[in-house]
């Protein structure tokens, strides 16, 4: 992990997302209860993000409460994102990809100008990783991807 | 002879002040979801449905949490409460909602 982290954030990582390598992965941010994985990848840092039916949590009006990637999809299309076939970093397009477990979807990554990923991981941290070294028992896989002109 | 041994009396638990059970249950509920952006399973978590069941004695220590940091309390201070002083368009907004709850919590003359 990146310099300065103390061992115990780095510790708790590394045992939930085995895959995380230390030299190519960092802790970007501090753990925050403000937002989650979904609102980070939106590039919203103040609403936490859930297609539950509760005045509580935030979700794109007229985007269907369903805990379902097409909903997900639903929801990012509302900020310009469409469909794309894969993870390779174009220069000025910008991408997300959704992780699901057994179909349910789990997490959010956004891609970086410099072709790696970030992710708040719930109400942990924030990283920067490569794509796949999130997929595992924790998250499942990456399941969809999204893309859009970077803004 | 069989000598009739007296059953161990079972060991009297130690009491939990209502803080220290809270603190406990708020490591374990953080703990198994520190990881997770669904905010149903958060909010279905055992050991934050058995915190709401405190009822109102933990409000004081959620609202003493809400003014260090915006937490997930907001979650659970309406089923406490039976109220919710959120404004709709601050739906889902962790800071907005704490401030109002801290606000709230003023108006009622609590202490924390």
């Amino acid at each position: 992990m990146g310099q300065g982290q103390g061992a115990s954030v780095v510790n708790h990582l590394f045992e939930a997302f085995p895959k995380l390598i230390a030299n190519r992965s960092e802790v970007t941010s501090p753990a925050s209860e403000k937002y989650n994985c979904i609102a980070w990848a939106a590039g919203d840092t103040q609403r936490w993000w859930w297609p539950e039916a509760s005045e509580d949590i935030f979700w794109p009006t007229q985007i269907p409460s369903e805990v379902t990637i097409e909903s997900f999809a639903e929801a990012f299309s509302t900020l310009g994102y469409v469909q794309c076939a894969d993870a390779d970093f174009v220069d000025g397009i910008e991408k997300v990809a959704f992780f699901a477990k057994h179909a349910n979807p789990t997490h959010a990554a956004r891609q970086l100008p410099n072709g790696k990923w970030t992710s708040k991981l719930g109400v942990s941290e924030d990283i920067e990783h490569e794509l796949r070294d999130l997929e595992g028992e924790a998250y499942g896989v990456v399941v969809s991807l999204m893309m859009r002109p970077t803004p | 002879m069989t000598i009739a041994r007296e059953k161990p009396k079972p060991e009297k638990p130690i009491e939990e002040s209502v803080e220290q059970r809270f603190r406990r249950l708020e490591s374990q509920w953080m703990e198994d979801t520190r990881f997770l952006s669904s905010s149903t399973q958060i909010k279905q978590h055992p050991a934050f449905l058995e915190i709401i069941s405190l009822g109102d004695v933990v409000v004081p220590l959620m609202l003493r949490d809400l003014e260090e940091n915006p937490r997930l309390w907001v979650w659970a201070l309406p089923k406490i409460t039976g109220e919710n002083p959120v404004p709709a368009a601050d739906q889902g907004n962790i800071g907005k909602m704490s401030t109002a709850w801290l606000q709230w919590g003023k108006a009622k003359g609590l202490q924390w």
